[in-house]
């Protein structure tokens, strides 16, 4: 049967390509600094890389959820049986990926063994707590507190200035936060206006990407 | 503040050590290594020891079955690496 019967093609297709692009340059970024974590065991590079690695996942998983709101009736059984599996999964990726973008800035200053297992017992319990309300808005809600938190902590340091490149990570976290956002509320944003959204958050991408591939050539 | 007097971050005295390393033909004992690397004994064992198992350098031994160390292909490569490791760290703030 043809994918249009199950999907508005359209929004299909935008999804698809949006996901793609923004896995395709999460994967990239992390594959091309291994070589440089390879030879340093830095810290600051290897969460660098789980951060971009996490977010290329839980983009993954965004999309499988994104395909239920697109669905038609005939496709919405199947969908609705991998929705909470795959909740649980954006839970703890993106849990993740913000704790290890954030730890990048941070990790001089705090015990890293404390802050993995920290960072990993709040995902568990995000993704816990999407699987008992059965909804991505819990997810929001914790990861915005979350969000707030890790900016104010990431900025206690001795320069209070923003940096090109914190403000490329505060911006990949409020995108992140918009998309997890428009899987339940399709009608309150405009088609235009999310798609919008979605190019100028590739365009970050695309930077962090650009500045990556200049040492890392 | 210059080289001298600042504190050397890690992954510049391990670029320390490796480049005096290769400058003496890629062998030297471990005394005079640590007296190059301008490091406390303490501090040289630890590096040697990470260096070690970092699979950097390596030990062999001469005809006299003295200890030098050596740069092992992953060294030569560090040494290579070392300016696009620290622009990487310094444009991410790492």
């Amino acid at each position: 049967m043809p994918l249009h019967n199950f999907f508005d093609p359209m929004r299909f297709g935008t999804e698809l390509a949006y996901t793609l692009i923004i896995l395709i340059f999460c994967f990239v970024i992390y594959f091309r600094t291994k070589v440089l974590y390879d030879l340093t065991k830095h810290k600051g590079i290897k969460y660098f890389r789980y951060a971009f690695l996490f977010f290329g996942l839980a983009y993954l998983t965004r999309f499988i959820l994104h395909l239920r709101l697109i669905s038609t009736i005939s496709a919405d059984i199947p969908m609705r049986l991998i929705h909470l599996p795959v909740l649980v999964l954006t839970g703890y990726f993106s849990t993740m990926a913000i704790f290890s973008l954030v730890y990048t800035n941070i990790w001089k200053r705090i015990n890293a063994k404390h802050f993995i297992l920290f960072s990993n017992i709040v995902a568990v319990l995000l993704s816990i707590a999407a699987f008992l309300t059965r909804s991505h808005m819990i997810l929001i809600s914790l990861q915005l507190v979350l969000m707030i938190c890790a900016v104010i902590l990431s900025f206690a340091k001795k320069t209070k200035k923003l940096s090109n490149v914190r403000t490329l990570y505060v911006l990949i976290l409020i995108f992140w936060l918009f998309n997890l956002f428009t899987i339940g509320h399709r009608r309150l944003l405009p088609f235009e206006v999310k798609v919008i959204f979605q190019l100028i958050s590739i365009i970050v991408f695309l930077i962090i990407h650009h500045k990556v591939s200049k040492w890392t050539k | 503040m210059d080289k001298m007097t600042r504190k050397r971050d890690r992954l510049e005295v391990i670029y320390d050590i490796l480049k005096i390393i290769q400058d003496n033909n890629n062998s030297i004992k471990p005394t005079p290594l640590l007296r190059k690397s301008n490091l406390s004994s303490n501090s040289y064992s630890e590096y040697s020891e990470e260096l070690l198992g970092k699979g950097l350098i390596k030990e062999i031994l001469d005809k006299k079955g003295r200890k030098h160390l050596t740069l092992t292909d992953k060294g030569f490569k560090y040494l290579e690496k070392y300016k696009m490791i620290k622009g990487f760290i310094t444009e991410f703030e790492l």
